[in-house]
Parts: structure tokens; sequence; C-alpha cells
């Protein structure tokens, strides 16, 4: 047998092993193991992983081998040259040693240079993982010419330490003329098909889940704008709609706790939204608060109302809003169609995202609640400290000065009715200060000398629209925090001034005994909120306080009819 | 007829109260003021048997005002009040009675017949005063409250009563009795009472008597029946 035919003998053999080799390589991108598969920037259980599959495959490599001469013609170095591509340099150097080491154990004359070699191949690999990730080509890693070309020299270099640590030497060099080109040939191909191999594996799995996105971020677009309505007969129909359409799913049945809100597809001739639940499996998942699945294989879903009922399996999935169970959504396929796992993900998915924008809309809507009771409660929020003090002093009044008396009287009831009467979000300044007015008149006649007032308002503004109720709290405020705490002169300011295409209002009081009460306190804090609420996140009241000096409140507020001009 | 004095911050709601104390024929009016500083004067002045007396006020409460009464001067207090937010009821064993403003004229002459009953079977008052926190200070034309940390000492002379801190000295209405009996400030002197955390040295002198030195260098004497006290307290 010449040299040449052992050679060919030897490459198809080598090719034969390979092919087994590769078939194994392939079952790995099946397994959960190739989840973790990844080409850079790898963490150390993904390492691990990579370790142990790679230093499995360049064992086997080993152990497919074809007994030469006392040595072995194999494929051990396609695992320890792309665990170094894959994985750098330590992680090719582990898997090499490894293999070398597993190589060393079973003997020969060429066991040490075998070993050493194999190392210095996986090191080969990292070393060309540096050098690509270092040029920013790091998508050329899972390239079957890149992993072609390591391996040729990987091979290569190999030969070159088998003649040179191998003895004697002339054993050695008879040895590497058989096995060096069937060795080098099968081994570079071998690492290219492989690579290729993992390469469309991730192709396709990115490719499935690029699709699988799209398709659950288009269903949670489209439903999710309709849930913000609540869930009721309508909103229901219209989301089980869009669910059947993105799934193509035999039909959708959307029910709250006790019966059916929505049902599209098949058989909707006989699931009559608005009758109760009637399917077991639904009630199971209300009942027991968890995912109900009957796949049509070996759990059957069977139609409770009609024996013709072409729906065989469903996913019925609990709707949740703040841990409160509110309803079901269920996902029926006909009992000639295999429940597809996607859409059994899908299902669970939207689901999940339905809870959540339930809960959302739970939430603006007491938000909305609480800014309307809010508003309630400061036009109801009449202090009873100022209303009894003020009958108090206009009874007191009466005896000296019943004129006086009268007028406080009116501003008093001027003051009520306001309080009562005035509806609607806005109000001009002129009303705002009107109401102010009558509440300071009366204030005045309670502290007399204590008190003495200061306006100084642009008649400009006095069209200016605010929020309703905005002026006499604050007002309030920096007299009963401010004034009435003041042994001597108490002073309130108020004013009113343009100022850069905003509008400013101040109330400023001498006292300067301002606590921040968390929130500022309650009617501050409603304030602050509505200002918000009108004019944006960056408004709201200023407060700024120099103790026992000054205490100074100020909203701004775009000043409209100044643009206007 | 029984000696008032009324306490209300507000003008018109003060000579409504008196006018309707007046009008029950059973009350003298002897004197009524606008802050509790005014007051404790004027009760430490004027004893009178029964306090009219607003709770909110500007720097010292009602409440806080009867705590700096000496307790043989307490009078009766009856509470007047626009809106009861400090739930009354829950004062009445404390005091005579409470009345809501606007007065009703009716509800005053029940109240004015407890107090003569109460008054004719010479009961005492009741009111149980607290701890006093702030000591409140003429400055200026300004009333401060400074705080009992920052007190000194307190010395009483012909001038009347004064509060040190380290850096200044206050005069104030509070007397040295009711100051001793409900401040921990300790009585090292027949005119001095002393903060024990400000004692910076105890000097002793002769024939038994000592003088202390506070943290900021004053010196306070010390009399020859309270150092021993001061002694002990100080675990000497």
């Amino acid at each position: 047998m010449d040299l040449l035919t052992f050679s060919l003998h030897n490459i198809f053999a080598l090719l034969q092993q390979m092919s087994v080799f590769l078939v194994i390589a392939y079952l790995f991108t099946k397994s959960p193991f190739f989840g973790s598969f990844r080409s850079h920037n790898l963490r150390p259980r993904q390492l691990l992983v990579l370790y142990l599959v790679f230093s499995a495959f360049s064992i086997l490599g080993t152990y497919f081998g074809l007994h030469v001469k006392d040595a072995i013609a194999n494929t051990r170095a396609i695992g320890a040259v792309l665990a170094g591509i894959v994985g750098g340099p330590l992680l090719g150097g582990a898997v090499g040693l490894t293999a070398g080491l597993h190589r060393l154990s079973l003997g020969g004359f060429t066991a040490l240079a075998c070993g050493i070699s194999t190392t210095a191949e996986g090191l080969i690999g990292g070393l060309v993982h540096l050098y690509l990730v270092r040029t920013y080509r790091q998508d050329r890693l899972l390239n079957p010419a890149v992993a072609f070309f390591t391996t040729l020299v990987a091979e290569i270099v190999q030969m070159v330490i088998i003649v040179l640590v191998s003895r004697p030497v002339d054993e050695a060099v008879a040895l590497v003329r058989i096995i060096a080109l069937p060795m080098i040939l099968a081994n570079s191909c071998g690492a290219a098909i492989f690579v290729s191999i993992i390469r469309d594996q991730r192709k396709m799995y990115d490719e499935l889940s690029v699709t699988f996105s799209a398709k659950a971020l288009k269903m949670a677009e489209r439903t999710v704008a309709i849930l913000g309505r609540g869930l009721d007969n309508e909103t229901a129909q219209e989301v089980a709609f869009v669910i059947r359409e993105e799934t193509g799913v035999g039909a959708v049945a959307i029910t709250d706790r006790e019966k059916v809100l929505a049902f599209v597809g098949q058989g909707d001739d006989h699931h009559i939204v608005g009758s109760p639940i009637s399917s077991s499996q639904v009630r199971k998942a209300i009942s027991e608060e968890r995912i109900v699945y009957a796949d049509g294989g070996e759990k059957k879903w069977r139609c409770s109302l009609s024996k013709t009922c072409p729906l065989g399996s469903v996913l019925s999935v609990p709707l949740r809003v703040d841990n409160e169970l509110v309803g079901t959504i269920n996902l029926f396929e006909p009992k000639n169609k295999i429940f597809r796992i996607t859409n059994r993900t899908l299902g669970e998915g939207i689901t999940k995202l339905l809870s959540d924008q339930l809960l959302y809309a739970r939430y603006i809507e007491q938000k909305n609640l609480l800014t309307v009771a809010e508003l309630k409660l400061v036009r109801a929020q009449i202090n009873p400290h100022f209303l009894f003090n003020a009958l108090n002093t206009i009874i007191a009044i009466l005896r000296k000065d019943a004129d006086r008396a009268r007028d406080l009287l009116k501003h008093l009831s001027n003051f009520l009715r306001k309080n009562i009467k005035r509806t609607g979000d806005l109000a001009t300044l002129e009303e705002e200060l009107n109401h102010v007015n009558s509440y300071l008149v009366i204030e005045k006649a309670r502290f007399e000398d204590r008190l003495q007032l200061e306006m100084d308002i642009d008649p400009g503004l006095l069209s200016l629209q605010l929020p309703v109720f905005t002026l006499q709290p604050i007002v309030e405020n920096a007299i009963k925090h401010g004034i009435s705490t003041l042994l001597g002169q108490g002073v309130i300011r108020l004013s009113a001034c343009r100022e850069e295409g905003l509008a400013r209002i101040t109330v400023e009081d001498n006292a300067g005994n301002f606590i921040d009460r968390g929130s500022t306190g309650l009617g501050l804090g409603i304030i602050e909120r509505r200002m918000k609420n009108y004019c944006g996140n960056d408004r709201g009241l200023e407060i700024s306080c120099v103790p026992q000096c000054r205490t100074t409140v100020s909203i701004t507020i775009p000043d409209k009819g100044g643009e206007g001009r | 007829m029984i000696r008032a004095l009324v306490v209300d911050d507000e003008l018109h709601a003060r000579e409504e109260m008196v006018a309707l104390l007046v009008e029950t024929g059973a009350i003298e009016v002897v004197g009524s003021c606008g802050n509790g500083i005014d007051a404790l004067k004027l009760i430490n002045r004027l004893r009178p048997e029964v306090l009219f007396l607003d709770i909110q006020m500007p720097v010292v409460n009602g409440f806080e005002l009867l705590n700096m009464v000496a307790g043989e001067l307490m009078p009766h207090v009856v509470f007047v009040t626009a809106y009861d937010q400090y739930s009354l009821k829950a004062f009445e064993e404390k005091t005579l009675d409470y009345l809501l403003k606007p007065v009703d004229p009716d509800r005053l002459a029940k109240t004015v017949a407890k107090l003569q009953r109460t008054i004719g079977e010479k009961r005492r008052p009741v009111y149980q005063a607290e701890e006093i926190r702030r000591i409140p200070c003429l400055f200026g034309n300004r009333i401060k409250l400074i705080d009992l940390n920052l007190v000194e000492c307190i010395a009483t002379t012909v001038a009347g009563v004064h509060a040190a801190t380290a850096d200044a000295e206050y005069f104030t209405e509070v007397t040295l009795k009711v100051l001793e009996e409900r401040t921990p400030l300790l009585r090292c002197h027949k005119q001095y009472l002393v903060n024990l955390d400000c004692i910076g040295e105890i000097v002793l002198l002769e024939a038994g008597r000592a003088k202390i030195v506070t943290r900021s260098g004053k010196n306070i004497p010390v009399s020859r029946r309270f150092l021993k006290l001061i002694k002990k307290k100080l675990l000497i």
C-alpha cells in the first residue's frame, strides 16, 4: 500500500468519523445548551457550559480517531480550535489542555506531542478570537472560512510539534507523512462545517424570535389601547378579535369571573356572549388562579354546550389586576389542529401585558377621581376656625357698628357663595381676587391693626386664567401659619405682574414661619398638583422662606393674553 | 363678684367676651389682654379667680401660658375657642369649663353658675401644669422662646427674672419658683437656678460656700444649703 493510497484511505476514514462527529454537533445545536451559545462577552456560567461541551467534542474526536502506527489520526483539534475562536485563549487553552491530558493518558509514542499540540491549537484559536475582537470583527467569529484556515494552521503546527517532540524522530516523520494530509483536511473541513451548522441554527433562532417578537409587539400595540378603557363587553370583543387575528387560533374567548364577555371564532354559534362560563377548564383557571392548558392530545377539551363543536384544545390564562383575578383570556384550537407552542407563549404573554394595562387603566381612573374629589375638598374646605371666628367678630362688631357688621356679613356670604357655587376648572384672576377680597375683608376685621394688606395687581392680568380656588388657600395659609403667629404688625402683600412671557402671582407675609409639612400640607399640595396639571410639570408653587422675616409663595402661569398681543 | 381676666388675641373677640361677662352681672372683669406674656404679667399682678382663655394665640398659646402660672396663683380656667380642634372634652377634668365662639349667653350663664358653685365651695383649680420646655422672654419688643437646653442659669434680681444663655440675657415673666418646679433646672442659691449640663467647674470657697463657673465662664454663687444637693446630683 503506497503512501498516497494510505493517505486517501485515511482521508475517507477520517471524513467518515467527522460525519458522525458533525451529527453530534448538529444534535448539540438542538439541545438546551445551545441557548447559552454566544461568541463573545461570555459570562462565567456560559463559559463553563462551553468548556464542557467543547472538551467533550475534543475528547470524542480522539475516540473516533483512527489508530495508525501506535498513534491516533483524529479530529480532536476541531473542539479545541473552535473553543478558542468562540471563547478566546482561556477557553481554547483550557479545552486544549483537557483534551491533551486525556490524549496523554492514552499513551503511545506521540502522546506527549499530541498533548502539547492540542493545547497549542486551542491557544491559536484563542489568538484568532482576540485578533478579531480587537479589530472589531466579532461578526467573523462564526465564519466557516475563519474556522477552516485557523484549523488548517493549527494542524500544521501540530504536525511540526509531533516531529519536534516525538522520539524516535524517524518514526515521527514517517507518521506525519501518513497522517498530515488527512488530518489537516478533515479537521479544517470539519471545523468549517461545524461552524456553519452553528451559524445556520443561530440564524434560524434569531429569525424565529424576530417574527415572534414582532407578532407579540403588534398584538400588544393593538390591544393595549383598547383596554385603556377598562374591561367590558365591548373592549373584550375588540381584544378577542385582535388576538385571534394575530395568533390565527381557532377561537378566542374572554370572560370575567362568571360569564363570557366575548367569543370570537369557530363555535361562536353556541358560545354565546353573556352566558355563564361552561368550560370546566376555564372555571378551574379562575378558581385555582393558574394557567390551565389542555393540549388536545392527552388532555382534551370537550365543549359542554355542543357535541358538534369543532374546538378540541384550550389555553386558559387568568387575567389579574393588582393581584385580584378579574377574568380569563382563552385561546382555542379546533380538534384537527395542533396547539402551537408559540401561540401558547403569546397567549400567556399577552395576558400578562393586558393585566398590566388594566391596572394602569384603573390607576388613571382613580387618579381622575382623586382630582375631582380634591377639588370638591378644596371647595368644601371652609376652615371652621375661620367661619366661627368670622361670625364671632361680626357679632362683636354688631354691638358697636351695625353698618360695618352688615358689610362684613355681605362679604361673608359672597365668600361662602363663591366657595359653593363656582363650577368649572378655571377662573379668571379677577374672579379669584374677588374671592380673596371677601376673605381678606373679614380677616382684616378679625385682626384689625395686626393685619395690613398691600395689593399690587397689573390690571392687564385680570383676565388671566388659572385653576379655580388657587389664590384663596394660599392667602389663607399666609394668615393661618403666618400673620396669626405674630404678636406685632402683620403684612400680607399680594401682587400679580408680567415676567418674561409669564404671569407671576405672589403672596408674601412678614412672619417667615413657613414649615415644610411634607407635601406642603394638604391645601398647598392640592394647589401644586392642579397647577402642574394645568400648566405642565415644570410649573407649580415656588415657596421661599426667610425665617422670622418673610414667606413668599408664588405661582407662574403662561401669560396667554400677553402672547396674543 | 368673681374676678375674671379675659385673654384673646383678637380685639373684637376680646371685647365681646368682656361685654358678655359684664352682662351676666356676676363677674368683675379685672383685666383683658391679647397675648400669653401680658396674661402672665396680669395674673401675677391681679390674681384673678378665673381666666377666660383663648387657646390659639401667637407665640405662647393657652396651654403654654397655664404651664407658666405659679401653682398658688393658678386661677380657674374656662377655655374659649372658635373651633374645638383640641377635643376640649379631654381637658374637662383639668379645667372648669369650655365655651365655643360665638358664645351663647345662656351657655355662659351655666358656666358662671358652675364658677360660683366651685368658688363658693372654695375648691382649688385642678389644672395640672406640664413641664416647661421653652421659656418665653422679652427681647426688644418681640417675644423670644428660649430653648431650655440653651439656658445656663436663671437669676432673680430686683429688676425681675433673667434667663442667661452663653451669649445673652433675657427678661422673663415666669417666676423662679415656677421654673424650679417645672424645668430640670436646679436651685443653687436663693436667687439662682442652674442648668447642670452647663456647669464647667465648681470652685469651693470658705465657710462651705462655693461658686459655679459655667461653660461660657459665668460665675454663679452656690449657697451652703444647696451645695450638698448639687454635689449629690453630680455624684461627687
